[in-house]
């Protein structure tokens, strides 16, 4: 289980990550979803190490986690927004260097990292230099990375950013299956679509704050489960309801334009988040 | 263990850019002793000149060569490429991951200093280098990688390490006993200058080049310089909050 108790980071008086609890339980798909800005990625810093809190702290399976903390790390892998790589070093010896850095043998590396290039297309390119690299390949690699140490905690730092439809699909699939063999997934990521496909649960935050921790079905049935578009000049607004018949009889007073739909999670995170912003 | 990870990074990145590193080891070391030892030629003490610029020109360049193997990479990696978070969320202790950076900058610096030996060999000067002089220029490698790690976990942008190849590495060449003695220096002036790295390593180095036994003050000081950066180096990989 990993747990953040009164998790707070400011950079020079300005607060990224503020005040933020929530525990995790081992197995889970869990979502962190908030606007540009909200403390996503500094989270992820956070448990990963790179950042220190300013207040508070993270414990897994109740232990203390901080840069010290072998143990716990050897748990922990992650897969960032950036391409966070060598860029002088090939495929093969960016899996190399990682093994070497969490102590596998030599062999199991090979073994592996034959398999998850083979597996990731990129098996032919593994003499290639990162810099090399299109940005699809960059990022299937540090998906090889992240996995070649068989983690039980997989923190995932908007892992599709950038990605094709068809290539995101393949990588939903991958971590659905990572997570039915109980592999805890961390997930970030804008596209609300993916979170709500994924996720057993979702926090939203905003401003470094907690603003909703629920699954996604849970929220959005708190907001209404049925929506209504209709166009207000030249914005777009939807409405909420809880009950069909009643957005129906909404509908039927709206305007031509309005079409009714069912309300998704990107709904909740334009009710939770939009708002502030406007 | 970590340690021999970080040594087999190093190899891997020396054995990729071998003759860039080599080239770059030898050009400033060589025009030096080309314009200095052969082109002006002087005598120092009685003595060609080239026989006190070669200990010293060797001294700087294990300096020059450690400096820049840590210097320029770490900030890259860790500013730019991002490549230090992979080192920060794995598991292998992060001081075995300083020290291991430590001794492949040393080796480095050993290894341009090898060069510039093997360079001046042709020329007969019947300068004494033995395993005391290697000590020594390893361990004013040492010296030299622990300043450029801690420097590159302060810098704000990846262009500072050529900024301090500026501000310490240019000035410590050219007035730390390695063109001209430091006992020529003004006082005060000399006494601070006599306690910087290259100056204690250049006069040792020299020393044993020319029969005479090495102080013991130079290891002090070099010992010094190796745990004070070293300590900060430690406490800033473990304790800054923002790397």
């Amino acid at each position: 289980m990993i747990e953040l108790k009164n998790l707070t980071k400011c950079f020079d008086g300005f607060t990224a990550v503020d005040h933020l609890s929530l525990s995790i339980e081992s197995g889970e798909f869990f979502g962190l979803l908030g606007p540009n800005g909200a403390g996503k990625t500094t989270t992820i810093s956070m448990i990963s190490t790179v950042l220190l809190p300013t207040q508070g702290e993270i414990l897994i399976d109740g232990k203390r986690l901080d840069r010290k903390a072998s143990e716990q790390k050897r748990k922990l892998s992650v897969i960032t927004q950036e391409y966070s790589m060598r860029q002088d070093m090939t495929m093969e010896e960016v899996m190399e260097y990682q093994g070497r850095l969490y102590f596998i043998p030599k062999k199991t590396i090979r073994q592996r990292t034959e398999a998850l290039l083979e597996f990731a297309g990129l098996l032919e390119y593994r003499k290639r230099t990162v810099r090399h690299l299109s940005g699809g390949m960059k990022r299937k690699l540090m998906i090889c990375r992240a996995l070649l140490i068989e983690p039980e905690i997989l923190l995932l730092d908007e892992p599709t950013a950038g990605m094709d439809a068809l290539s995101r699909r393949q990588m939903w699939n991958l971590l659905r299956r990572l997570n039915r063999n109980h592999m805890t997934m961390i997930l970030t990521t804008h596209y609300m679509e993916e979170a709500q496909a994924l996720c057993g649960r979702v926090a939203l935050i905003n401003r470094g704050r907690l603003q909703k921790l629920d699954t996604p079905e849970n929220l959005i049935t708190e907001l209404g489960a049925f929506a209504v578009d209709e166009f207000a000049g030249e914005s777009l607004v939807s409405r909420y309801f809880h009950d069909r018949e009643e957005a129906i009889r909404y509908l039927s007073g709206a305007g031509a334009d309005a079409a009714l739909r069912a309300s998704t999670l990107e709904d909740v995170f334009v009710e939770c988040a939009g708002r502030r912003l406007m | 263990m970590g340690i021999i990870t970080v040594l087999w990074e190093k190899w891997t990145e020396f054995r990729r850019d071998f003759y860039k590193i080599t080239v770059a080891a030898m050009i400033s070391p060589l025009m030096y002793l080309i314009i200095f030892g052969m082109g002006i030629q002087t005598t120092s003490h009685g003595e060609p000149y080239l026989h006190f610029l070669i200990p010293g020109i060797v001294a700087m360049a294990t300096m020059t060569g450690s400096f820049s193997a840590i210097a320029q990479n770490m900030s890259v990696q860790r500013l730019y490429e991002k490549a230090l978070d992979q080192v920060m969320v794995s598991p292998t202790p992060l001081w075995q991951f300083i020290l291991g950076q430590i001794l492949g900058g040393s080796l480095r610096g050993l290894y341009a200093g090898g060069v510039i030996l093997l360079l001046t060999f042709p020329i007969r000067t019947d300068l004494i280098f033995n395993g005391m002089s290697v000590l020594i220029l390893f361990l004013n490698g040492m010296v030299f990688s622990t300043i450029a790690l801690t420097l590159s976990f302060l810098a704000k942008s990846y262009t500072d390490a050529p900024r301090y190849t500026s501000y310490i590495i240019m000035p410590m060449s050219f007035l730390c006993n390695t063109f001209f003695s430091t006992d020529q220096m003004p006082n005060g002036f000399r006494q601070l200058i006599s306690l910087l790295p290259l100056s204690q390593a250049s006069g040792m180095v020299r020393s044993i080049s020319n029969g005479e036994k090495p102080g013991s003050f130079g290891f002090v000081v070099l010992f010094l310089y190796l745990i004070v950066f070293g300590l900060i180096s430690v406490l800033f990989i473990y304790k800054k909050k923002n790397l």
